[in-house]
């Protein structure tokens, strides 16, 4: 594909212990606002927006990030991404993260809102090198109608590959088709209208930041169901059903301060969004 | 001379000892919770992890194995044994499928003398590969030379049908109850291998959200009989 709706292309490296960009590249509809040095820290915090407002039919969307060694970056977005009714072609999101040595990437972009009739398909693929560590979160909505009605829109995949030293580690691939399925049934989204995903791959991943993670977890008082594994490389998955996005964000903000404080004694920033 | 449908029937047999036995890939939770509880519950569960789970990683990777033999890509193989081990995120699941496909392949071995299967163990052994039973049925399937439909269909009847017998004891079910399910599961099969067909390996590793989390969930379910 050559004619891309948008493309972002960002290079960061360590500079004497501060990050800072090497390269940013923005073209079309995906830009990036100037970074943001939270609370001090070294590392920078970028916002990543789509000036147009929304994803539209037939939408193609590339972003690269590369990661030198040692670099560390927050990436998150302005606000929910939108994807508008597609009645002949799919939205498309590609995502390419490089990640070299010691290099640490929280990637904890807004939910996904699929209006009435829309198909999109994102894929993200992270390139690891053994000792960098991954932070990704996503959450996907029950979408919007016109009428209220949830589960309108006609479909959703996901998919996340990630390789650590070029060799395949997770494989992640979800595939919403409400007109198909019986999605509020069991297996499906059991009665719950918004799914979770946080994604951790870390050297430091022990037994121990597991058993705080249930204890976090389990601090939540409203109705949720959470599944959380490790997976084959140090690193785990957490899935959450529970039926409103701030839910599943006051539990991923709180797992995210446990894992900060218990690898780094760091508290993650509060990303303020206006 | 030996009755090729036959002779692969014997890996189907819920007696093979490969360990399914001990292997729920999620169901225990259900129990636990009350959401599985008798014919009709466990059915409803059966249906969507066979149709929604199964046939998007080991029927399609069952599918894909087989075209690779057909073609003597054997990269294409190992490809698909890391993948069927690495999209499994929970933990009990993706270990269960590992211990159950290398007891596959060593008694198959045991049975048949295939290069492939001994390649496979040697992978295993080196840390090369993983071990998965779906694709050491289907290295058995293209050597006996059943088509791949059937290998396909057989292999989805052999999960199946262990399940149903896991469910028989830990719900409990009656015996007549548990070979009824089996029985009705024949539509559900033909349904399932259709699909199977149909698919192409950008369909690979679907998961439908609960199945999976029902399957992280079991390693801190309280009272288990199953591994997974």
């Amino acid at each position: 594909m050559t004619d891309w709706t948008g493309i972002l292309e960002l290079d960061l490296e360590n500079r004497q212990g501060r990050t800072v960009a090497k390269k940013v590249y923005f073209q079309g509809a995906l830009k990036v606002m100037r970074p943001v040095y939270l609370n001090n820290y070294n590392f920078p915090c970028y916002y990543l927006l789509n000036p147009g407002g929304g994803y539209l039919d037939g939408d193609t969307y590339r972003m690269k990030v590369t990661l030198d060694e040692g670099a560390e970056v927050t990436l998150t977005t302005q606000s929910a991404t939108k994807v508008y009714k597609t009645p002949s072609k799919e939205a498309y999101q590609e995502t390419e993260f490089h990640l070299k040595k010691d290099s640490y990437l929280e990637y904890l972009p807004d939910p996904l809102i699929a209006y009435q009739d829309a198909r999109y398909f994102q894929k993200n693929t992270v390139y690891m090198e053994k000792g960098a560590t991954l932070l990704y979160s996503d959450i996907l909505t029950p979408g919007w109608s016109p009428e209220g009605k949830q589960f309108s829109y006609d479909q959703l995949r996901l998919i996340n590959e990630i390789y650590m030293d070029n060799e395949l580690i997770a494989f992640d691939h979800i595939n919403l088709n409400p007109g198909a399925q019986e999605i509020g049934g069991l297996g499906f989204m059991e009665g719950y209208t918004h799914l979770g995903s946080l994604i951790v791959i870390g050297e430091k991943t022990d037994s121990a930041l597991l058993d705080l993670l249930y204890e976090t977890i389990n601090e939540e008082t409203a109705d949720i169901k959470a599944g959380l594994s490790e997976l084959y490389v140090p690193g785990f998955t957490i899935r959450l059903l529970a039926n409103s996005t701030q839910v599943i964000e006051r539990v991923f903000t709180a797992c995210h301060h446990a894992i900060s404080n218990q690898w780094y004694q760091m508290k993650p920033s509060f990303l303020r969004k206006y | 001379m030996i009755d090729r449908a036959l002779a692969l029937f014997q890996l189907c047999d819920s007696n093979f000892p490969t360990g399914s036995f001990s292997h729920s890939f999620g169901m225990e939770t259900y129990i636990q919770e009350n959401l599985i509880f008798d014919k009709e519950s466990f059915s409803k569960w059966l249906k969507v992890y066979l149709h929604e789970q199964l046939v998007y990683s080991d029927g399609l990777a069952s599918k894909l194995a087989y075209e690779a033999l057909v073609e003597d890509e054997l990269d294409k193989v190992w490809e698909l044994d890391r993948l069927l081990t690495v999209q499994n995120l929970a933990r009990e699941s993706r270990v269960g499928t590992q211990r159950m496909g290398e007891q596959m392949i060593t008694i198959v071995e045991a049975l048949y003398k295939i290069p492939i299967t001994s390649q496979y163990r040697q992978r295993i052994k080196e840390k090369r590969s993983f071990g998965h039973s779906a694709l050491a049925f289907t290295i058995v399937g293209h050597y006996l030379q059943v088509d791949k439909e059937m290998t396909i269909r057989y292999y989805l009847y052999s999960t199946i049908a262990a399940l149903v017998q896991n469910a028989v004891r830990a719900i409990p079910l009656g015996q007549t109850t548990g070979q009824q399910i089996i029985h009705e599961f024949q539509q559900e099969l033909s349904v399932a291998t259709a699909n199977v067909m149909k698919l192409d390996s950008i369909d690979f590793g679907i998961v439908s959200p609960g199945l999976e989390l029902a399957q992280m969930q079991h390693e801190r379910v309280n009272i288990r009989i199953f591994m997974s």
